[in-house]
């Protein structure tokens, strides 16, 4: 734990939201409270179209809120800003663009200085391991390195707080432990606010600081579970095992 | 191995050549369609004659470089139209709205059909060549720009608004760069539709040109400049579809189904 | 009958000078279920697709009961991870679909889907489309009409790569249930190790490419299987340490 000041970063207030269309309404997202603080790792965990996506994009400002509002710091999200930054499921990079171009696209079209990106590029190329492959197009990478590049390029443009919409969802399990490995060891190096969306269990217990266990649809919280087993965690240990039984559990009775 | 299968299909090509020679001897050695039909000889002689003997006023060379003058001006006007009110449609929706409907009016149109209208309106010099020329490329490359920057993928726009791209910039650097392909394939399709106008142009009215080549030959009963036309012009658009495609790699080379 | 549903010797596959597969000799016992796990990367593809004849081998031999595999004639089934159901037919007609090109009976037909529906507890949904049902739900239909065919041999390439972790857990045990119903023989490929060693009665593991046959390891363990056991994740442990790469 922290032993700073603990400072409130993101709060989320009493939001809710519902998609209208087709002659239907559906209830996506309902009362859902919450904060995060500073440098905290929290994932949003719930089972699979639980509505997490949409909740992510609420935090992102892309999806308005019906209900509620969410701010960074007191003021109130009202659309895409650069200091959130979203790494995402398919990695949505720019085919078009190198993985340096990819990772200092953010920098650029805000016209930053030039020599500051370029170094801002290096370090976290270097940091997320892709040293050698900054003139790569995404279509010669392998999964997991695109999903480097996804997160280099989010680190790049300096957020506040990072929004991960089940960045590892489409990689195979042992692909996945490396990435969940990086991503701890990149996250531990550079501190950032993470809000990470997953219905991986076991993902979710040996990234997080708090889970934030969602119901199924409409989602709403309806749990929230500390994790303090020290990092980097064991899949495989006691503890790590008896908390993915009892969270597993607790998601089982909203399914 | 890569090599092997190249040579292999270099091999057919050359095979199917063959063939093609063999059977147009046959024909005109031993059928009926000696009177009307040449026989390769002199059509051959005549093809490498005619890059250093003039028809009418200019070699083969002139010829050629005529048409394809005509095609460049015709095509370059049709592109920078064609892309801007393509992705236009495909970026706005009112500007979608107000040009599709006319759009879909327009297109099934050949422009063949235009030619009397452009005739009237351009008069019978270069100015109404270019305007066929235009029309039916024009078509191609808007429907095409269209259709790549509508379906660009919203979750690359939403990245880059994340990113702090604004309108300009997501329109630049995003919907631009992602119809890309889209686009080529319009350039593609509205190469060759230039070159089939350029010829039909050509046709009905010119002193110059390959198009005229035939026509000359027809007025003439020179069955052996008509087949010289001809293969010149098979010649010249399968260069100009291989230089597109050509083109498309280099600029294109991120996209994966390339 | 023969011990063994499958026998594979020096079974060696290369695709022009880059070899894929190197010399894989094992042995499937009658009712056998066999995981396979790999580091990613290795060749699990190209192994499964030249078990199933997709694609010619170099060398070496695939025997199904003692004779060399034959699709027309063994009855083989495989189910992977993308749900191929056809999405213009209802569950019932799709658990249909393969024992009606079988040309089976109709009361035949009848029996078998009544009894495997039961089984995967689709009942209720006999009369839906595919895309009315949730992933874990289809991936039901694709199992049931695999069974409904009653296989000698049933192939599985990473079939709950996608779920949940709770839903994955209840089809595993499912498939359990129905393997020690019917006695089929199932090869199960997977990248997850916990799942190697949660399903498995022998676990095969593979090594990077060229593909070989690194270990073949008993998992005496009973059902049903307690992931937190300590045996269980010593298991588990052991696999791992074998083929980690990240």
């Amino acid at each position: 734990m922290e032993h700073n000041a603990v400072k409130q970063i993101l709060s989320c207030r009493d939001v809710s939201k519902t998609f209208y269309g087709d002659g239907k309404c559906t209830e996506v997202i309902r009362h859902i409270d919450f904060d995060v603080t500073e440098n905290e790792f929290v994932v949003l965990f719930g089972p699979g179209q639980c509505g997490k996506t949409t909740l992510i994009k609420m935090l992102a400002g892309l999806e308005e809120c019906e209900e509620g509002s969410i701010s960074l710091e007191n003021e109130k999200i009202t659309g895409p800003r650069p200091d959130l930054g979203v790494v995402y499921q398919t990695t949505a990079l720019f085919p078009w663009c190198t993985v340096r171009g990819n990772i200092e696209f953010g920098p650029k079209v805000r016209n930053k200085d030039k020599k500051e990106t370029r170094k801002r590029a290096d370090h976290f190329i270097d940091l997320v391991g892709l040293k050698g492959f900054e003139d790569s197009y995404p279509k010669a990478l392998s999964g997991g390195m695109r999903q480097r590049v996804g997160i280099a390029r989010a680190y790049c443009n300096d957020p506040r707080v990072l929004l991960m919409d089940e960045p590892f969802g489409h990689l195979d399990a042992q692909t996945r432990y490396m990435m969940e490995e990086a991503l701890e060891n990149i996250w531990q190096k550079e501190k950032r606010t993470v809000i990470f969306v997953t219905n991986n269990i076991e993902e979710a217990i040996y990234l997080a600081d708090r889970i934030i266990l969602l119901t199924n649809r409409p989602a709403s919280i309806k749990q929230e579970f500390k994790i303090e087993l020290p990092r980097p965690r064991d899949y495989v240990s006691p503890e790590f095992l008896k908390l993915r039984e009892i969270i597993t559990q607790a998601m089982d009775a909203t399914v | 191995m890569k090599k092997a299968v190249q040579l292999e299909k270099i091999g057919w090509v050359v095979f199917d050549l063959l063939l093609l020679l063999l059977g147009w001897i046959f024909l005109v050695t031993c059928t009926s369609a000696k009177d009307t039909f040449p026989d390769p000889v002199s059509v051959f002689s005549m093809l490498f004659t005619s890059f250093v003997k003039p028809i009418g006023t200019y070699t083969m060379w002139g010829h050629i470089m005529w048409s394809l003058y005509r095609v460049m001006v015709g095509f370059t006007l049709a592109s920078v139209t064609g892309i801007i009110v393509g992705i236009a449609m495909g970026s706005s929706k009112i500007a979608e709205a107000i040009i599709k409907p006319i759009f879909e009016f327009l297109r099934p149109i050949p422009p063949i059909a235009w030619i009397p209208l452009a005739i009237l309106w351009f008069g019978i010099d270069e100015a109404s060549k270019y305007f066929i020329i235009w029309l039916g490329a024009f078509i191609n490359v808007t429907l095409n720009s269209y259709v790549g920057a509508s379906r660009t993928d919203e979750t690359l726009i939403g990245a880059a608004r994340m990113l702090g791209a604004g309108k300009r910039k997501v329109f630049t650097r995003i919907i631009l760069p992602a119809s890309m392909p889209q686009i080529f394939a319009g350039l593609q399709v509205a190469m060759s539709s230039c070159w089939m106008a350029v010829l039909v142009a050509e046709m009905v009215r010119s002193n110059e040109g390959v198009g005229w080549i035939i026509i000359r030959g027809t007025d003439t009963g020179n069955t052996a400049q008509i087949i010289v036309g001809m293969i010149t012009i098979g010649v010249i658009g399968f260069i100009l579809t291989t230089a597109m495609s050509w083109i498309e790699r280099k600029v294109c080379s991120w996209n994966t189904t390339l | 009958m023969m011990e063994n549903k499958v026998e594979v010797s020096h079974l060696t596959k290369k695709f022009g000078d880059l070899l894929v597969l190197d010399d894989l000799s094992f042995n499937v016992k009658n009712g056998e279920f066999l995981t396979i796990v790999g580091p990613t990367g290795c060749g699990k593809t190209t192994f499964l697709n030249s078990l199933t004849k997709l694609y010619d081998i170099t060398s070496g031999e695939i025997l199904v009961n003692g004779e060399p595999v034959n699709l027309k004639k063994h009855n083989i089934a495989y189910i992977f991870q993308e749900y191929s159901t056809m999405p213009w037919l209802k569950v019932e007609e799709n658990i249909r679909f393969g024992l009606e090109i079988k040309k089976k009976s109709e009361e035949e037909i009848k029996r078998s889907v009544d009894w495997v529906i039961k089984m995967v507890g689709l009942e209720e949904y006999r009369d839906y489309y595919p895309r009315q049902l949730s992933a874990s739900m289809l991936q039901r239909v694709v199992i049931a009409r695999a069974f409904a065919t009653e296989p000698e041999l049933l192939l599985m390439d990473e079939p709950y790569g996608q779920l949940d972790l709770e839903l994955r857990f209840k089809l595993e045990d499912e498939l359990i249930k129905l393997w020690k119903k019917t006695n089929t023989t199932v090869i199960f490929i997977t990248h997850n190790i916990e799942e190697a060693v949660y399903l498995g009665e022998n676990i095969m593991v593979l090594t990077n490419k060229p593909t070989r046959v690194k270990t073949i390891i008993k998992n005496p363990l009973p059902w049903p299987r307690n992931v937190s056991d300590p045996e269980f994740i010593e298991l588990r442990n052991k696999i791992t340490d074998l083929i980690k790469w990240w």
